[in-house]
């Protein structure tokens, strides 16, 4: 039953990505080249991921600067949390109807 | 480069389809832990330096110290080649772990990085300024020893509480018990209390992980993920 799963995450770029945020503290931030590397994922592949993550409003992205170099900073939102934790509770459901 | 053709097919469609809901639980866990692993110091790795320096360094103060009753200048430089050696290595490998996160974690692990520095820098003078008021080289070996466990002891638990680790608070509450047989042990004793109690007591935390790991990695799913992370 897909239509149950949150769609934003249900696609293995993301759920990697809204994954490895999770396993961060609340209130932490991550490199944009830090997760990149994390994930192994292009740039543009990751940059495109982040988007519609943040028009979901799941992801928080801070840019800033670090000295003179430009410097990107991701973390997970409370509604990106939440739908986290949903989005493992439904497979975990799933997980349970398929042995019951 | 900017964008990849991929990725911009319909939602809930593609490679995920094809997974089922106990692939994509461990898929979740296997990306946590390697997160994890990627922002966050090897409890192994540090407590193995710190087993280590603790061992070779007082057994080396402990075997000079038996027959005349007071470690051998080379015995002093060794230990303090351990700790200096343990603490480049502790700087260097959480540094590196943790670099390019930020926010309250950092801020925490960074205000107790500096808490160390300061307590040993404390330390040291206090031990200086009782030789300097007349205290044997005894009372100074006893005091350091015991200043020393206190000190770690003291700092692992309060890391245990500002990390939730309870291995951390754990291994500080057995710090705090080598200090004590460390002051009774008496000369050259107290060397080989540190040596074993204190450096071996390091290197039981290095294998209670390595078991854990093992542990956490073959039960597949669950536990860790459990709330979509850490304190979530």
């Amino acid at each position: 039953m897909p239509e149950e799963l949150d769609p934003v995450i249900h696609a293995p770029a993301r759920l990697r990505v809204v994954a490895s945020l999770a396993a961060l503290g609340p209130g932490d931030e991550l490199a944009f080249p830090k997760l990149r590397k994390l994930l192994d994922m292009t740039a543009g592949n990751l940059s495109t991921h982040l988007r519609k993550l943040e028009d979901a409003g799941y992801v928080h992205v801070t840019k800033t600067h670090e000295g003179r170099t430009p410097a990107t900073y991701l973390a997970l939102t409370p509604t990106g949390r939440t739908a986290f934790a949903d989005y493992q509770a439904a497979l975990m459901d799933l997980l349970k109807g398929a042995q019951g | 480069m900017a964008s990849d053709p991929t990725s911009d097919r319909p939602e809930g469609q593609g490679e995920a389809a094809g997974l089922d809901p106990a692939e994509m639980l461990r898929m979740i866990q296997q990306q946590q832990e390697a997160a994890r692993d990627a922002t966050e110091p090897d409890g192994r790795v540090l407590f193995a330096a710190w087993g280590l320096a603790w061992l070779i360094g007082y057994l080396a103060m402990w075997s000079t110290a038996r027959d005349t009753g007071v470690p051998a200048v080379w015995a002093g430089w060794v230990l303090a080649g351990c700790i200096v050696g343990a603490t480049g290595l502790t700087v260097v490998h959480s540094v590196t772990r943790t670099s390019g996160t930020r926010g309250a974690s950092a801020r925490v692990g960074a205000m107790y990085g500096w808490t160390w520095f300061l307590a040993f820098m404390a330390f040291g003078v206090l031990i200086g300024a009782m030789g300097d008021a007349g205290a044997s080289t005894e009372v100074q070996a006893i005091a350091a020893n015991g200043f020393a466990c206190v000190i770690v002891g003291l700092l692992y638990l309060a890391g245990g509480m500002l990390f939730e680790e309870v291995r951390m608070y754990a291994i500080g509450g057995w710090m705090l018990v080598t200090a004590v047989l460390a002051a009774f042990a008496g000369m050259p004793d107290t060397y080989f209390v540190m040596a074993v109690a204190g450096g071996g007591g390091f290197l039981v935390m290095v294998a209670v992980e390595q078991v854990i790991r093992a542990r956490r990695r073959s039960s597949g799913t669950g536990e860790r993920t459990e709330g979509g992370g850490r304190r979530a």
